[in-house]
């Protein structure tokens, strides 16, 4: 559970709010002329990175009012929050702290974090 | 058969008022309800609804304006809700036919959501019981209102008191959670000692 701060009503609990997907995902402007994985591609492929995230979110039981939110997915920090059509901000996704400073690649992974040790 | 409209909580019937430890709750029902959608940038169709309504729609978020038996109530930055005690005045044909089915849209929800009035000193104890919403922050002065979540149901909260007068709030719910919402109200006005 966390705040967000919607650009409307203000700091709101995160359960009001309903995360929509990945933001600034733009629709082929020729879908005739996709390949099937490249249609695919767009249809379902998301990003899903421990670390900063461009998303959209709505305020479902609030305002009803979607907007995009820059969140870092390890430690439910909001980094910057936006209305939808802008571009999206420039912010160093780059090492985002994790809470208990475990690599931010997932354990499991052989990462670049490892190998400098 | 008894075709006569009916209110939703069965035991506030009549306009009941039910005084649980200090808390009043009362169900108002049969409150006509308005729900418009236009464009705030579009002035002209403002103008319209201003007109009609006698009152300017509120832009700022989570407020509501009242205007004799009317009050316009703020949702969203281009949906606002209008509710009407006695509809003398056919408001609802008047705002169809005015800004109807251009850009707008102007919707009869009178049966959708019910009003229940709590009153009480410790009103905001009880809600705090079922709101995730910082109360303090949230419904601040007199005339604001906040749309949330009553443990799992929407809910519309409208602050009736100014920081003087003995606490009232105004909770509009969907007419199918309203026992669900009244009942949990009832066993929460217990144990307010906190």
């Amino acid at each position: 559970m966390f705040l967000i701060n919607c650009p409307y009503c203000g700091e709101r609990e995160q359960v009001e709010f309903n995360c929509g997907g990945e933001a600034h995902i733009v629709r082929p402007k020729n879908p005739p002329d996709l390949s099937d994985d490249q249609w695919a591609d767009y249809l379902f492929m998301r990003k899903n990175i421990k670390g900063v995230q461009f998303e959209r979110w709505n305020h479902s039981n609030g305002c009803r009012r979607w907007f995009n939110v820059v969140r870092n997915t390890a430690t439910d920090e909001i980094l910057k929050i936006y209305n939808m059509g802008e571009t999206a901000p420039n912010i160093n996704g780059d090492d985002p702290k994790t809470p208990s400073g475990e690599p931010n690649i997932g354990s499991g992974n052989i990462s670049s974090t490892f190998e400098k040790k | 058969m008894n075709l006569l409209r009916e209110n939703t909580i069965k035991s506030l019937k009549n306009n009941k008022i039910e005084n649980h430890l200090g808390i009043k709750i009362q169900e108002i029902c049969f409150i006509n309800k308005i729900n418009l959608r236009i464009n705030p940038e579009n002035l002209e169709y403002m103008k319209a609804c201003s007109k009609i309504l006698n009152t300017i729609l509120p832009t700022k978020p989570n407020t509501f304006v009242k205007n004799g038996n009317l009050k316009i109530i703020w949702l969203s930055p281009d949906e606002w809700l209008i509710t009407n005690d006695i509809d003398n005045d056919n408001l609802f044909a008047k705002l169809r036919n005015e800004v109807g089915d251009l850009e707008a849209s102007v919707t009869d929800i009178s049966e959708n959501r019910t009003i229940v009035r709590i009153s009480g000193e410790k009103i905001y104890k009880l809600l705090s019981k079922f709101l995730v919403l910082d109360l303090e922050k949230n419904l601040p002065t007199k005339s604001t209102c906040a749309q949330t979540l009553f443990v799992k149901v929407p809910i519309l909260l409208l602050r009736n008191h100014s920081d003087n007068q003995l606490p009232e709030v105004d909770l509009f719910l969907i007419k199918s959670h309203a026992n669900y919402v009244y009942n949990l109200i009832v066993d929460g006005t217990e144990n307010l000692d906190f």
